[in-house]
């Protein structure tokens, strides 16, 4: 199955519990030795080098969550509520916004989550989507 | 830097209003128009003395304006559409204030009018996907955001919906609101829920409409026979987002060095302001605004709206309008329809929503992306 995003992740050898874990695409600069999330074809965002100074940085997909909410209504036609969104740092200081499995009852705030993959349907195509989970097993 | 303090007087002499609308068939040049013949009825001025125009839209397509204007004399006039996301109007109004305080116009116009249904994002274009499928929506951002907030400062959801409440009240007086209902806190707390607290009156609606406003020099105060009472426009200022530090978002940030950097240039401080109208997209948004705007002490915002200050004749009456909230979003117009409000209030016209007193105010909005953007308005 394709990766709905292969852009932002790439499958790991490991599994969670809800699919297949995944590493993020980050980006490393050679300029200002910073790391960013998602590597992109643009070059550095924080301090403007070129792309050929920006190197890719695997993100481990471990992530601390921040806060999150349940959405109650279709905003989108990409979910299906209700269903939980929240914040996450994916790396020291990188700030996401992430799609959490499951429904609210399994998450609190500052708890470890991880990345992992999920099929969802897109048109006639089944894709693995990138969601979070719980970390603890 | 040169600040509009620094360069000749603007005034504002006219101003005008098409009501803010759900989608409808109603042609934009109608509503567009509708605006314009109110502001220079306001003005006591004729189309053909507007030397330049400034037009906010960002749903129409190219050209908006100027399709506009042949239905009301071709006159000649400098013609520029202006595009700045939700901030459109707002940045029509500064361009227009520019032109008249660097000497280049005497008398110039900012027109915001917009349709529902045509915007296109230049972030659907960027080539690169987010890990959540929401994370264009600003709504799901600032309910994060308010998940965080509760728990941090003890908000709850009343708090919410006590500003919801407020300007859907304040709406229900303003002829020219989308929404003209009073409700309670109760009512809010019930509506249909949409994220996490947020229900729907907390959250604003999409819509269309018109606003204008006429601004001159003191030249053509005195030349032109303009009989709208002049309100000076003392700051006009507009940055953009940095990185976001920590939990607080880079919108909100950016809001409050605009606020700062607008006193600085207006001259004033915020216990001056009588009237604001902000950028509450989304209820929690003035929770937020009114601490970084300096209205009330940081991590007080809540115990401030709870106390009525923000209310008609509180202490510094907040989204008098009915804010986006009640009257509405139009993008293209919405930021100077913050300016309208602001000269009524100013000229004691507001009718039923009248904050007494009122002489120095301010109209701030946040335009995707973000920028921040905001004018202090003062009755000399």
């Amino acid at each position: 199955m394709d990766l709905e995003k292969p852009d932002l992740c790439t499958l790991s050898a490991e599994t969670g519990t809800n699919g297949p874990r995944l590493t993020l695409n980050g980006g490393a600069c050679g300029a200002c030795d910073s790391v960013h999330f998602p590597i992109t074809e643009f070059g550095c965002p924080t301090c403007g080098a070129a792309p050929d100074r920006v190197s890719p940085h695997a993100l481990s997909g471990a992530a601390t969550l921040l806060s999150f909410a349940t959405i109650h209504t279709r905003l989108s036609p990409l979910i299906t509520p209700p269903c939980v969104v929240g914040e996450a740092e994916v790396a020291h200081g990188i700030i996401e916004e992430v799609m959490l499995v499951g429904d609210e009852s399994l998450y609190a705030d500052g708890m470890a989550i991880r990345a992992v993959g999920v099929p969802v349907t897109r048109g006639e195509a089944e894709m693995m989507a990138v969601r979070f989970e719980p970390a603890e097993d | 830097m040169t600040v509009l303090k620094d360069l000749r007087p603007v005034y504002v002499v006219g101003v005008g209003m098409h009501r803010y609308q759900f989608a409808s068939d109603t042609n934009y040049i109608h509503m567009g128009l509708t605006a314009l013949r109110g502001a220079l009825t306001g003005a006591g001025l004729e189309f053909p003395q507007i030397e330049s125009a400034f037009v906010g839209c960002t749903g129409i397509g190219m050209a908006a304006g100027r399709i506009m204007f042949n239905h009301i004399g071709s006159t000649g006039l400098a013609v520029t559409q202006c595009e700045n996301a939700s901030a459109s109007g707002s940045s029509a109004f500064q361009l227009a204030c520019l032109e008249v305080a660097s000497g280049r116009r005497e008398v110039s116009l900012a027109l915001g009018v917009d349709k529902y249904g045509d915007q296109v994002r230049a972030i659907n274009k960027e080539g690169i996907n987010r890990l959540s499928d929401t994370a264009p929506i600003p709504l799901v951002r600032y309910a994060l955001l308010a998940e965080y907030l509760k728990k941090e400062k003890g908000l709850k959801p009343e708090d919410l919906a006590m500003v919801a409440s407020k300007n859907h009240t304040n709406g229900a007086k303003n002829a020219y609101a989308q929404f003209q209902k009073a409700r309670t806190v109760e009512d809010v707390l019930n509506a249909k829920p949409i994220m996490g607290d947020f229900t729907s009156p907390m959250c604003t609606p999409r819509g269309e409409g018109a606003a204008a406003a006429i601004v001159c020099s003191e030249d053509a105060l005195k030349d032109l026979g303009i009989t709208g009472e002049p309100i000076r426009v003392l700051s006009s200022t507009l940055q953009s987002e940095r990185p976001q530090v920590g939990r607080e978002m880079g919108s909100v940030a950016v809001a409050r060095a605009v606020a700062e950097k607008t006193y600085e240039e207006a001259g004033i401080t915020a216990k001056d302001l009588d009237v604001v109208e902000l950028h509450d997209a989304f209820a929690i948004e003035e929770l937020l605004y009114v601490e970084t705007f300096g209205l009330c002490p940081t991590g007080e915002g809540h115990f401030w709206i709870r106390s009525g200050a923000a209310e008609i004749n509180g202490e510094c009456a907040v989204n008098t309008s009915g804010g986006l909230l009640a009257q509405g979003h139009p993008l293209g117009p919405t930021g100077i329809g913050q300016v309208h409000e602001i000269v009524l209030q100013l000229r004691g016209q507001a009718g039923p929503r009248q904050h007494d007193g009122a002489k120095t105010g301010m109209a701030h909005m946040i335009g995707l992306g973000s920028i921040s953007i905001a004018h202090v308005l003062r009755k000399d």
